[in-house]
Formats: structure tokens, sequence, C-alpha cells
């Protein structure tokens, strides 16, 4: 039995429905990630975890325990909030140990875990700091610290790092995830950031319009992605998203793909999918990531299916590590990933090759999995 | 070197009218207030003259030999109708009426606009609307409908001190006013702070809900120790105008010992016996202005703003 399970969980505001039956479980020490687009849902499914909304039907259980009738403090989690919510009038030390005030624990009690808590967050010296006094990395310390002191059985956060710079994201990501580490407490994330998802996860659901699209681990959500919308939201640069169609050469299938101003390449198909057969002959989305499009040279060496092709580059874009070429596949702007030296101008054409063990497929009427 | 000499000439152009515009809008001001001051400077200097002085001497004149009697004779001796011991007592009187219904009022409206923004009900929006419209009613219509109701409470209270030996204050004029007030302020009290506490963060109270705080602890420790601004602005609002109040006061307390010091002011003003002894009336004037000034001068140094920052994002 896992540790949190979301059970059928149906939330209504008058006609409208917000959640549409959520079905998630997470095991215990877990880190489960809410990923998905603005208005998908995932917050209002994390104020009900935190008992801040009520639900309509369905139920949610912790550790074998329904929670979802009783009030927030009563639920035995901490939340961080997107705003840190952080109470002005207190101090730092008076913020951590507001919520044990509540529950009337003992003044010498309140001060040792005030004290483990700034230890573990390295808080020591803002503890008597108002919190206008703080920078935003130190408040967002300060919010872990207030949850990280009830030593609660699940830990909410609510899009902890999106009010941060970049570089302070990127810290504060390596420090949750090594919180989580150390700790080994449960989580329940959300974020609309699909890098904080594959970094933190443990098991992300990507949602969208109060539907789970995907529940799954991190590599199953990039490598297997149930329909469109999950392969296009995570994965960055996103996966290439190329109309198609199947054809039949001998007893295997091949792809095809239009080219502007020439002919169309066809790739050979040494594994497709069984249910690929179906459509011969009809357009389908012939999906492929920037990384298993690639130079001939930095293709995977091991990979049993690879096909390469002459592609027209458009645009070269080189980012460092890696260096980006743009071509143009099915009328679609198409993204390569190459090594950082790869030797490649814009303008020309280039032997490209598809890694087509990593290709997937969809059904451009359902946009489901073709699998 | 055209392209230089134009935009100087402009700006030097521009500096000549903005020097006029500088010039008048500064002396209208200086003309307004001149007007605006120029009773309070009446009433002041004519406050520390004697009464041969104001007969004999110009209005605008500075007393010759500054005297104090005037203020001690309003607060003490002068005649408010029939008893002449001064206004002290109505002082008092308006300061017991003033407190009470300040404080009740201001607490009401900030539970009512914690209530109306953060524990959202059904019809929370036309409730508030409801409450709005109390600002618009004008004082001269509930003069009758309140005056029935008081009797009926008095009467109330008359039969509890018969039967139970106390009134629970039933009945008194001061908590008449208080009542009064109370109802006729949490209107404008409930506007000030529902309209301060719609942009408070709802992540505070949802956090403290999480730390196991109950309704009136998140009230108590959330929100009003960050209520500052509104709180002293609504106790300003609030004391002006019941202070000021002499519609009510008349109407409800306008004879008998609660008299309040607007009436009783009122009282020494139109007092026929005598001469009119401007002195005393004007000193009695200043003392009736005097704690709505104190108001304005001790809140508005806590009027600081700001104190939200740091609660959210920043």
């Amino acid at each position: 039995m896992a540790f949190l399970e979301i059970d059928g969980l149906k939330k209504r505001f008058g006609n409208v429905e917000i959640l549409k039956g959520i079905d998630v479980e997470l095991e215990k020490g877990g880190f489960l990630v809410l990923v998905g687009p603005s208005g998908c849902g995932k917050s209002t499914l994390l104020n009900t975890i935190a008992g801040l909304e009520q639900i309509t039907e369905g139920e949610i259980r912790v550790d074998g325990r329904a929670i979802n009738d009783l009030h927030p403090s009563k639920r035995d989690i901490a939340m961080v909030f997107q705003s840190y919510a952080l109470y002005p009038n207190m101090t730092v030390a008076g913020n951590i140990s507001f919520g044990m005030e509540m529950r009337g624990v003992p003044a010498g009690e309140r001060q040792k875990a005030i004290d483990k808590v700034a230890k573990v967050l390295q808080i020591g010296h803002l503890l008597q700091r108002k919190p206008s006094q703080l920078s935003g990395g130190q408040r967002q310390r300060v919010a872990m610290g207030r949850a990280l002191v009830r030593d609660p059985k699940l830990f909410l956060f609510d899009e902890p790092l999106s009010n941060l710079d970049a570089k302070l994201r990127v810290d504060m990501r390596i420090e949750i995830k090594r919180l989580h580490a150390t700790t080994g407490t449960t989580i329940v994330y959300v974020t609309h950031d699909q890098i904080e998802a594959m970094t933190l996860a443990t098991k992300i659901a990507v949602m969208r319009d109060g539907e789970v699209q995907q529940f799954g681990t991190p590599a199953e959500i990039y490598n297997n992605p149930a329909n469109l919308f999950v392969a296009d939201f995570m994965g960055s640069p996103a996966m290439n998203l190329i109309p198609a169609t199947i054809a039949t050469s001998g007893n295997a299938l091949s792809v095809v793909l239009q080219r502007e101003a020439r002919e169309p390449i066809t790739l050979p198909m040494a594994n497709a999918p069984a249910g690929l057969s179906a459509f011969q002959g009809k357009p389908i989305i012939f999906g492929v990531r920037p990384e298993a499009l690639t130079d001939p040279e930095g293709a995977e060496r091991n990979a049993s299916n690879i096909a390469t092709a002459d592609l027209h580059i458009e645009v070269v874009e080189p980012a460092g590590s890696d260096t980006f070429a743009v071509t143009n596949l099915g009328g679609k702007g198409v993204v390569a990933r190459l090594r950082a030296d790869a030797n490649i101008q814009p303008g020309t054409s280039t032997p490209l090759a598809f890694n087509l063990t990593k290709a997937v497929f969809f059904d451009p009427a359902t946009e489901n999995r073709i699998r | 070197m055209s392209t230089v000499a134009t935009p100087a000439r402009q700006a030097s152009g521009g500096i000549n009218t903005k020097l006029v515009n500088r010039i008048v809008i500064y002396g209208l001001l200086a003309l307004f207030a001149l007007f605006y001051l120029m009773p309070l400077f009446v009433m002041l200097v004519t406050s520390f003259k004697t009464m041969d002085e104001i007969q004999n001497g110009n209005m605008l004149a500075l007393p010759k030999a500054p005297t104090f009697d005037p203020w001690l004779k309003a607060w003490g001796e002068t005649c408010v109708g029939l008893t002449c011991a001064g206004i002290k007592g109505y002082f008092w009187n308006s300061i017991k009426m003033v407190v009470p219904a300040v404080l009740i009022s201001t607490m009401l409206g900030a539970l009512n606009g914690y209530v109306l923004t953060k524990w959202r009900f059904r019809g929370a929006t036309l409730v508030f609307g409801l409450m709005l419209f109390a600002c618009f009613i004008p004082f001269q219509s509930v003069l009758l409908p309140m005056a029935t109701i008081l009797g009926s409470v008095g009467r109330f209270g008359v039969t509890l001190q018969n039967s139970v030996g106390t009134s629970f204050g039933l009945g008194n004029s001061t908590v008449n006013l208080v009542f009064v007030h109370v109802v006729y302020g949490i209107g404008f009290t409930t506007l000030f702070f529902r309209n301060y506490y719609e942009a408070f963060p709802t992540e505070l109270i949802k956090a403290a809900q999480v730390d196991g705080a109950s309704f009136f602890q998140i009230f108590r420790r959330i929100m009003l120790p960050n209520s500052m601004p509104i709180f002293v602005v609504t106790v300003i609002y609030q004391f002006t105008n019941i202070w000021n109040d002499f519609l009510f006061a008349s109407a409800y307390a306008g004879t008998g010992d609660a008299m309040p010091m607007t009436v009783a002011l009122n009282n020494v003003v139109n007092t026929s016996t005598g001469v009119v002894e401007y002195n005393v009336n004007m000193a009695a004037a200043m003392i009736a202005a005097l704690p709505t000034l104190i108001v304005y001068v001790v809140a508005g140094r806590y009027f600081v703003r700001g104190l939200m920052a740091g609660a959210v994002k920043g």
C-alpha cells in the first residue's frame, strides 16, 4: 500500500469541474511532482491535499488514513507557499515556531526545534530578523524551515522557486533535492517548470485541464510519453513533432517525411511498434527528441536502428555545451542537437542521423501514442 | 550647431513658464490656506483677550495682555444652561462616549473586513454592498426610528432594573449614543478594513491555517498586527466624526448629565443671560476642538506605510 493515495478525486466549483477524477499514489519517501501549464488544476490538487480546498468526490489517504475531512492542521502536513507567506510581524524564529506555539508546545522545546532547523538550513544568524530584512533566497529558506520544524508526514511545495532569479533557483533546487535525500521525507511539489519536475521527482504527474495525462517516473515520462501533450510539454528544447506518413517497403514499414523543394525522406523502421501497421498510407505524428537527431559521428554507437538523411540546415545555434541546428521537415522547424564542436554551417546540406529506437508515433486524430 | 541651440532655447522658455506656474500655484495655495486659517487665528487670539480689549479693539489684533482666564472660566465656571460648573463635565462625557464607540466600531469593522475577504461565504458581496449602503443613509432619516428603538430599549432597561436590580446600562444616554455611533460607523469601518484586507495576501491565512491557528487566533496574531495603517485611518475618521457629531448627541442626550461636548458648547454660546463672553466662548470652542487635533498629531505619527513589506515576494 502506498503512503499517499489519491483516489478518484473530483473538485467542482458550481458546475465547473476543476479536477476530473485524479488517481495518484506515492511511496514513502517519494518525491511527487505535479506539473502542467497554468490552469491545469495542479495547485488546486495540492490545496485539496493540504485541506485548504474541500473536495467534491473521492478520497485522500496518508499512511492508510483518510484525511480529506480533517482540518489542515490535523493532517500532519507542512506547506511551503509560492509567496513564502512569512508572517511580516514576527521574527524568523517566531515564524518558524508559530505552528508549535499554536499546538501548545512548551517554549524550551520550541527553542530546541528552532535551533535544530536553523542549523540544517544555515539560518541561525537570521533568527531575530523580520522577513522584510531578508533576501529572496533567505525568505525561501525560512519558509522551508517553517515546514521542516513540524517534522510532518507529508511536505507540500507550491511552486516554491518561481519567485527566485534563475541562478538562485538552480541552487535552491539542488538544496531541496539534498534535503529530500538526507531527511527522506515524502514530498508533493507543484511546478510549471518541466526541468524542476525532471530533476527533482521520483514520480511525475503531468496534468492538463484537471486530468492527469501521464503518471510515471521521470524516465518514463521523458522516453515514453503517453500522448502528444506530454511529449510536447516535457523536455527542453521540446520534442520535434513532425507530420509524416507511413509507407510499406517490402514487409517493413517506413516513415516518410516531406522536405521543402526536395524529394521526401524515407526512414526504414526496423522495430516499428505493432500499432503502426494500421496506419499504412495514413498521416501520423513522428516524434523525435533533438538529442536523437544528431551528427552521424555523435550518434549513439549501440543504438540498433539509426537512419541517416541529408538535411538542409536553416539556422545554427551554438549554446556552448551543445550546438543546435534547425532544419525544416513536414513544414515544421525541426531542432537537431549536435556536439559543441560540430562543423556545421547554415544554408548547407548536412547528413544527420535519426536514432529511430527513440522515435515515438502519435495518432493526429486522438493525439494518443501509437504503440 | 542649430541642433544644439534649438533644444536649449526651448529649455529656457520652459523654465520661465515653469516659474510662472509655480508662483501662480503657490500664491493660490497660500491665499486659500490664509483664508482657511483666519477663523482659527481669530478664535485663538480672542480666547486670550479680556472682554474690554475685545469690545474696544481690532478683531485681528494680537492680545495686548494675554490671559488664561477665559480658558479657566470655560473649563470650570461658565454656565451651560442653568448649571454653572464649566464644560469639563461635558468634555469627559464626550470622552466616555467617543472612546468605546470608536474602539467597538473599529474592531467590528476589522472583524467584518476579515470575514468578508478571507472567509468568503455565499452572498458575501451582497452583504458588503448592503453595509456600504449604510454609509449613504443620511443621519436625519434614522433619527426617529432610532429614537423609538432607544425608547423601547430604555423601557426594557427599567424592567430589568425592577426585576434583576440592574439595567445593564440599557437606557443610559451615554450607552445609547455609543450604540448609535457604533451602528452608524460599522458601514464605514467595514469599508475601510475590507478594502485593506482585500489586498492582504491570502497565503498568509492559509499558512496560519496549516500551522493550526483558529479563526480568532489568525485575526489576532496575523491580521491585526499587520493592520496598523488602516487601523490608524479608521480611528482618526471615527474619532473625528463621533466627537464632532451634534445631531445624534442633541437628539438622544440633548439634556441631562450625559450631554456631550458639542451640545454643551452650543448651550454655552447660546446662553441668553448677561453679556456674551466672546473670549470664554472661543476658549470653550478651542477646548472642544483640541481632542481631534491631538488624535491627528499623535496617531498620524503611527501612520507608517510599508508594514507589509517582506510578507510576500520582494
